[in-house]
């Protein structure tokens, strides 16, 4: 028994270590504080270890890592009011017309893309840690980790089609927090507030 | 395909989630299409801010050796 633990771990810590920075970054910018991000981690790497015989060798486990990561995060922050939960966000949102992204993207000002690659990253970083979390973890999951829908329905919990909606609504409220970033910073020129 | 059927396909395409064949598509739109070409690029270029800004960070040392002892004192 001892012996088959010791493998697990050995098994374990094999596959799913190198997974650490990733989970570290994309905790960070969710709980946007780096003491509560390593604490979200390393209760992700112990639950995994705990469930890890549910897991299938062979699948996909760094998926399987950020949907747990998900559920922590989801299950600590439920309890704090200051921070909107999941699945209402979602309703209010869906609620909402959804208009297509050629609408949407026509009727938004963009500033250039130049102006917005002088932001500096410690600004970048604050507009996304301002986005709503479900929309946050969206495009971290995507654009930073480089995840597929399909890697990102599993890691949400959530359908392909919500996943797509997330991502769409998260880049938009996203380039609308960098215009404010860079109107802030000053790059941004004659662009109208609001 | 036009434009509008063109930025349908804006996130799916930089995403790489769309087939070869549909990939083909967009980009057969996008060389007769400036004002797209433009669309694309500044969504692309997005893409990459957030990249370049979140995605060098590591795991603090210190992390690593406490989840490792974790998982090693466990149960």
């Amino acid at each position: 028994m001892a012996e088959t633990l010791e493998h697990t771990r050995e098994q374990f810590e094999r596959e799913a270590m190198e997974h650490l920075d990733a989970l570290y970054r994309t905790a960070l910018r969710m709980t946007r504080n780096p003491q509560d991000a390593e604490d979200l981690v390393q209760e992700t790497y112990l639950r995994a270890f705990r469930f890890f015989n549910q897991y299938t060798p062979g699948t996909n486990i760094r998926a399987w890592l950020f949907r747990i990561l998900t559920n922590a995060y989801i299950n600590r922050y439920r309890k704090n009011s200051s921070q909107p939960r999941v699945a209402s966000l979602d309703q209010s949102e869906d609620a909402k017309t959804d208009r297509t992204l050629a609408q949407s993207v026509a009727s938004d000002d963009n500033v250039e893309a130049e102006v917005l690659d002088r932001l500096a990253a410690e600004d970048v970083r604050r507009a996304i840690e301002q986005l709503p979390a479900p929309y946050r973890l969206a495009v971290l999951l995507a654009d930073v980790e480089g995840l597929s829908y399909n890697e990102m329905a599993e890691a949400m919990g959530v359908k392909k089609g919500t996943v797509m909606s997330r991502l769409f609504r998260g880049r938009r409220l996203l380039q609308r927090a960098l215009r404010e970033q860079a109107r802030e910073a000053g790059i941004a020129k004659g662009v109208p507030a609001g | 395909m036009n434009c509008r059927e063109t930025i349908e396909r804006l996130y799916t395409f930089l995403d790489r989630e769309l087939s070869e064949a549909e990939v083909a598509e967009v980009q057969r739109h996008l060389e007769a299409c400036p004002p797209c070409v433009n669309m694309f690029k500044f969504e692309a270029s997005v893409k990459r801010l957030v990249k370049r800004c979140c995605g060098e960070e590591r795991a603090p040392d210190a992390l690593r050796e406490r989840v490792q002892k974790v998982l090693r004192q466990y149960p």
